[in-house]
């Protein structure tokens, strides 16, 4: 049989654009070019231009127990090369941002291969093998219209923002100020990386989204955009996985279910 | 006696805290003012750069009718006691000039007058009847866990604190 992907129920744009982030095949419009360097240093792994540092040899010269699910999988190429699992994380302002956390969790899950994710409230880490998340982070995660400069934020540790009222500038309330917003050219500059190091000089990651553009890319249901209760389809779907997963738990007979 | 709540729709950079400050000030009306708003820390808590000082540019000093207050949050919410109610439409055309994204302005009840338990607690039963001694208008001032010292400013003019 073969199986059409249906992504996510939904008839209003913000499903729509629910089931553009998750398909595969939708490539999402490119809206900024950083070069690779500034990423890794606001990835803060290791200064750009050094060797990416390795866990175990390469795949082809260790000598590993025949196993038919290796021969099965083709493992990405920095399982290949043995370099180390890093991580990227995001916080996700409330206030229209292109992404929120468990549309990421599935965005990842159908988009890439070889990641772990973990979601949570606020925000949302990827860890992948080192040179692996570098290309993904810069030509997915920053470089298209996944992200916005004020609304996401790279955050590795202490997070807190998301659900904050946004500054007089219109970014993310950030205890660390890792990034601040330039008066003079309207864009927004890194200073420190993820964790709250400084930088040595300031990365531009270009100017905030508008707003009209941000509500018509967002994936958030908010009652002064979309609210979620004009979505009946989607209503629909959520009320049926609410009672079998609450009745679930009561070993329910046949005839309950039929009244659903 | 009457307290009033604005409640910007946008967290305030210092200088706009300062400004709005010294307005409220001219007021005859206005007694005292809570700042709340999101903590800014000194330096960075968790994490591999734990120990490393923020430098958060809008945690600063700034001058209230000359007397230099620690800002030690991004104002988000201010607290006022106005003795009475002649000059809230002032109020209003201050919030309204300094917030032109948008803000609430509420009458309500939102300070403490007289020592809870979380002060019996904390002072003691003569610490209680220390707190019912001393000047009235400190109840409710201060956060419980934080020292008074750094967080209270007393701007004379009739006796304010802030």
């Amino acid at each position: 049989m073969a199986y059409e992907p249906q992504f996510y129920p939904g008839q209003t744009k913000i499903a729509q654009n629910r089931r553009d982030h998750m398909n595969p095949d939708v490539q999402l419009e490119k809206l900024r070019d950083i070069p690779d360097d500034d990423i890794v240093k606001i990835m803060g792994h290791r200064q750009p231009g050094e060797d990416y540092k390795t866990v175990h040899p390469p795949l082809d010269e260790m000598d590993l127990p025949e196993d038919y699910v290796r021969d099965l999988v083709e493992p990405i190429n920095g399982a290949k090369e043995g370099h180390r699992i890093r991580y990227i994380q995001f916080a996700d302002s409330m206030y229209f941002a292109p992404a929120q956390p468990y549309d990421r969790a599935r965005t990842y899950m159908w988009r890439f291969r070889g990641v772990d994710t973990g979601t949570l409230s606020g925000r949302q880490v990827i860890e992948m093998r080192e040179s692996d998340l570098e290309a993904l982070s810069k030509n997915f995660l920053i470089d298209t219209a996944f992200y916005d400069p004020a609304r996401i934020g790279i955050r590795g540790a202490t997070v807190h923002g998301h659900s904050l009222r946004l500054d007089e500038n219109g970014l993310m309330f950030d205890a660390l100020q890792r990034y601040v917003y330039d008066e003079k050219t309207g864009h927004v500059l890194y200073v420190k990386d993820q964790v709250g190091r400084p930088l040595d000089e300031p990365v531009d990651v270009g100017e905030p989204l508008p707003e009209e553009k941000l509500k018509e890319i967002t994936t958030i249901y908010r009652i002064d955009g979309v609210p979620m209760r004009d979505d009946e389809e989607l209503l629909i779907v959520v009320k049926r996985i609410h009672r079998a997963r609450t009745l679930g738990g009561f070993i329910p007979v046949e005839d309950v279910f039929e009244k659903l | 006696m009457i307290e009033v709540e604005i409640f910007p729709h946008r967290y305030l950079k210092a200088s706009t805290t300062e400004k709005f400050l010294n307005k409220i000030y001219d007021l005859k009306t206005v007694e005292r003012v809570v700042i709340h708003g999101q903590p800014l820390p000194k330096v960075v808590n968790y994490g591999p750069a734990r120990g490393t000082p923020v430098n958060h540019t809008e945690r600063k000093i700034i001058n209230v009718k000359g007397v230099p207050v620690e800002l030690t949050v991004m104002a988000g919410r201010f607290w006022i006691t106005l003795s009475d109610d002649s000059e809230l439409d002032r109020l209003d055309e201050i919030c309204k000039e300094l917030f032109p994204f948008g803000y609430n302005l509420r009458v309500g009840k939102f300070l403490k007058d007289r020592p809870t338990v979380t002060d019996y607690i904390k002072y003691g039963e003569d610490g209680v009847f220390l707190i019912n001694e001393m000047d009235r208008r400190l109840i409710g001032m201060v956060d419980p866990r934080s020292r008074m010292a750094t967080s209270v400013t007393v701007v004379e003019k009739e006796d304010k604190e802030e």
